[in-house]
């Protein structure tokens, strides 16, 4: 088996954000990694227990599910059982930090997502997650949207919403994760620099206030990931307005696109993946890279991202498609916090 | 009656099926466990299983939760009364009063009353639940913004530098110091790191679990030593005596303020037990003619804790079931139980899987009410560890302590923080300062602290928003009265004489 040269021949490695057809499993479609090997010898008897992986955010949230559900799925694949050891804190600083401690033997792998990317960008003292460690797999990737209630009478649409904002002279808000350097800071100046809109933004660390501050009228809009509120979308209390791409998604075909509302900036995406460190054995992260992209196919894993909207645009990137996209997010973070006037370390 | 068919249905489905009477059995005895071991939360027992709900039955599956939750609620009392760790933090606020009742010899009282009001609490707001979800988790989520849990939290902090210090002023620097640890780390607004000294551990901040365990279990034992060596320790009478059906019935108007109180927090998106469990703690400070005797070993103390505590998680499935909206991390857990089964909370799950809802209402109702009959089981034995001779029991402690602080999070900077808090809190004890206040003030503070600047933000700055939002307003009015009595009392009422406050 020549791995090596699968992986080479850019097989699996999407360099731009496309759309998906919906999910490979409900589909029929063939899925991102269908084409590696459906097994691969240990090296030297690799692993010989059980892995472990640091996560750095509380179970219950994004993180903590698809880190349980990768888990899953890499362990249905090779019956190698994987630890989850959450340490949260410090928006991923802490579990960062205590991945970087840890022996770089190959058992201990990492989830993270894109804010240790943004997180770089503002620091570059932390781990460049493309160089700094090797990732073996992103395996979630999702735009976001500007969502309204659906009751909603004082504007109903993309356009009425600019217009009924505008008129507030600074007093409407939305809600959203607006801590400094964050995804959605960084597109809300995107937009409110485009439209001229004013608003306030209220910043929520955890989602259920966030969610519960637009379904009881505390805020007038929500900045948020679609897969993330997706039952407020299927019990119709909460309606999109706005979609953070290029172009339309088939499951959002009726919500105008960034290109529809004449807003011409390269959306930020939000990402989850799993690293290794850099120093880690070889052989041994081949042996990871297989086992992490190979999963992203399982069943249950795909069932679980669909579940999540995250089949709508391509999520997967294979190992050399994780650094071109984390590298690009990293410039992008970078430019952005320079004209945000941002001491950019 | 329709609802009452409907819980009856809930209940033969849940009890005819052996496997579903064997989920329930295990997920009542592990809550309780898991809730007892401080470190090794109900949460810890919950993350464990929920790979594993995957192959269960959807209706199992968040049936195993729930029951882990009513339970696991409850679990950490005992622990709190009879040894000064409280499993949990909502179960903190019951170690004040119930740990000196210990002390006192009146250890079966005290954990007879956690389980009895723990069973009330958790029993009432069930059944509340299972009459009005949908409207009640409307309504929380309407009137209840930023503007008002701050000034919620505003109100609980005007009265808590009232427990247990010697002082009115020792008890308020006793509160600030708590708000100062809360301030450790990124802030949780802006994201602007404060106070960490450029290490990366301080920027997620103090953990209060760690601070928990020091100021009460560490501290504790510290004094508890000091007292051996000079020759003044005295082990605690043991006690296996309920509370009297007098006793319960004198302080009815407190389980049912906390009732409501714990109720009322429990809906609150993102609140939930920890906060209901002070909050009814605190209203019990505040109503009672002798304030002055909480802190030394007070039954009101303990009932109002946790009769608060165990209301808030029927209340906490309100906004989950009707508006898919968790509460605080176990119910975010349900959540992911849903998806697993391809299902979302919501109100869709009212119409889609009315069987699952009401085998879940069936079985928190029985799990809150399982509590009293395993409770008294347990005080009945679990009592008897009183027996162990210090010198054994105080390491036991100690190494309980060390390995709950670090289960956390698995850092070893928490077992740090937990001694370094076991040796401020032994001095800060000895001058007459509150451990109680101090830990209010760390669990308050962030909550206090998140919601005032979003509120602030909300309200673009203008401390005049306030006076537009009618239930804020009447909140923070009601906070400065206490505050204001406060200060009256301190300067112009007689001083009561300096009580011993070595358990507070």
């Amino acid at each position: 088996m020549n791995f090596k040269r699968l992986f080479a021949g850019g097989v699996v490695a999407a360099a731009t954000f496309t759309l998906s057809a919906g999910s490979a499993l409900a589909a029929g479609h063939s899925c991102a990694t269908d084409d590696l090997p459906s097994s691969m010898a240990k090296p030297g008897g690799f692993p010989a227990r059980a892995l472990s992986m640091i996560v750095p955010y509380g179970p219950a949230g994004g993180s903590g599910q698809v880190a349980q559900a990768m888990a899953q799925a890499v362990s249905d694949l090779t019956g190698v059982s994987i630890n989850r050891d959450h340490k949260p804190g410090g928006s991923g600083t802490v579990g960062m930090t205590a991945y970087m401690a840890a022996p770089a033997d190959g058992y201990s792998v990492l989830e993270h997502i894109d804010d240790a990317s943004s997180a770089h960008a503002l620091d570059s003292s932390r781990p460049n997650p493309a160089t700094g460690l090797i990732p073996l797999v992103i395996s979630q990737i999702t735009f976001s949207q500007i969502y309204i209630r659906t009751n909603e009478t004082r504007f109903n649409d993309w356009e009425s919403f600019v217009e009924w904002v505008n008129a507030q002279n600074g007093r409407a808000t939305i809600a959203n994760v607006s801590k400094e350097g964050s995804m959605e800071r960084v597109m809300m100046k995107f937009i409110t620099d485009a439209t001229g809109m004013q608003i306030q933004q209220i910043s929520f660390d955890k989602g259920a206030p966030r969610y519960g501050a637009l379904a009881g009228g505390q805020v007038d809009a929500l900045f948020e990931q679609p897969g993330d509120v997706r039952n407020f979308l299927d019990a119709g209390k909460f309606k999109p307005i706005l979609t953070m791409l290029k172009e339309r998604p088939s499951a959002f075909a009726d919500v105008p696109s960034l290109a529809d509302a004449a807003l011409n900036f390269d959306p930020l995406f939000r990402f989850r993946g799993f690293y290794v460190h850099k120093d880690a054995p070889a052989d041994r992260v081949e042996w990871l890279q297989w086992a992490f992209q190979k999963a992203y196919c399982e069943e249950s894993y795909q069932k679980y991202n669909e579940s999540k909207y995250m089949t709508l645009i391509e999520s997967f990137r294979d190992t050399a498609g994780a650094r071109e996209l984390i590298t690009k997010t990293i410039q992008q973070y970078r430019d952005v916090y320079k004209a945000m006037g941002l001491e950019v370390k | 009656m329709e609802t009452f068919n409907n819980f009856l249905q809930g209940s033969i489905t849940l009890f005819s099926d052996p496997i579903n009477v064997l989920i329930f059995l295990g997920g009542v005895i592990g809550g309780m466990l898991f809730g007892a071991i401080p470190g090794v939360s109900m949460l810890t027992l919950a993350a464990i299983l929920l790979p594993f709900t995957a192959h269960l039955t959807a209706e199992q599956g968040i049936m195993l939760f729930s029951v882990i939750y009513c339970t696991g609620v409850y679990g950490g009392a005992i622990t709190a009364i009879l040894f000064n760790i409280p499993g949990a933090p909502e179960n903190a606020p019951t170690a004040f009063d119930g740990y000196p009742m210990t002390q006192n010899g009146q250890a079966g009282k005290a954990v007879g009353a956690a389980v009895i009001c723990s069973a009330i609490g958790g029993v009432v707001s069930t059944i509340i639940m299972m009459i009005a979800t949908a409207p009640i988790a409307d309504w929380a989520i309407s009137a209840f913004g930023p503007p008002e849990i701050f000034a919620l939290v505003f109100f609980g902090l005007a009265v808590a530098a009232s427990v247990g210090a010697k002082t009115f002023w020792k008890g308020w620097l006793s509160i600030l110091i708590g708000l100062m640890v809360a301030v450790v780390g990124l802030d949780p607004v802006g994201g602007i790191a404060r106070y960490d000294f450029e290490m990366p551990y301080l920027l997620a901040g103090i953990h209060f679990i760690p601070t928990i365990l020091g100021f009460f279990a560490v501290s504790e034992i510290f004094v508890q030593a000091e007292k051996k060596v000079r020759g003044r320790y005295e082990a605690p009478e043991l006690s296996v005596d309920f509370p009297s059906l007098a006793e319960l019935v004198a302080h009815k108007v407190a389980v049912v303020r906390s009732i409501v109180i714990g109720f009322f927090c429990g809906i609150l998106p993102g609140i939930g037990a920890t906060l209901a469990a002070f909050m009814g703690y605190n209203e019990a400070v505040r109503w009672s003619k002798k304030p002055e005797e909480f802190g030394k070993g007070k039954l009101e103390g303990v009932i109002s804790s946790e009769t608060a505590n165990n209301a808030a998680t029927g209340a906490a499935m309100i906004p989950l079931l009707a508006l898919g909206l968790p509460g605080g991390a176990l119910t975010a857990m349900m959540v992911g139980v849903f998806q697993m089964h391809d299902m979302q909370p919501g109100p869709l799950v009212f119409l889609t899987s009315a069987d699952l809802v009401w085998v879940v209402f069936a079985a928190m109702f029985y799990a809150n009410a399982s509590i009293l009959l395993i409770g008294f089981l347990e005080t009945k034995t679990i009592i008897n560890l009183l027996r162990i001779p210090f010198q054994f029991l105080a390491p036991m402690i100690l190494l309980l302590a060390t390995v709950g602080a670090y289960a956390v999070r698995g850092l070893t900077i928490d077992v740090v923080v937990m001694f370094l808090a076991g040796v401020v809190g032994f001095f800060l004890r000895r001058s007459g300062y509150s451990v109680a206040g101090i830990v209010l003030g760390v669990i308050l503070g962030k909550i206090g602290e998140q919601t005032f600047a979003q509120a602030m933000q909300m309200l673009h700055f203008e401390w005049s928003g306030f006076l537009d939002r009618r239930i804020a307003l009447g909140l923070l009015i009601a906070g400065f009265l206490t505050l204001g009595g406060s200060i009256y009392g301190a300067f112009f009422k007689k001083k009561p004489s300096a009580a011993d406050t070595s358990t507070s």
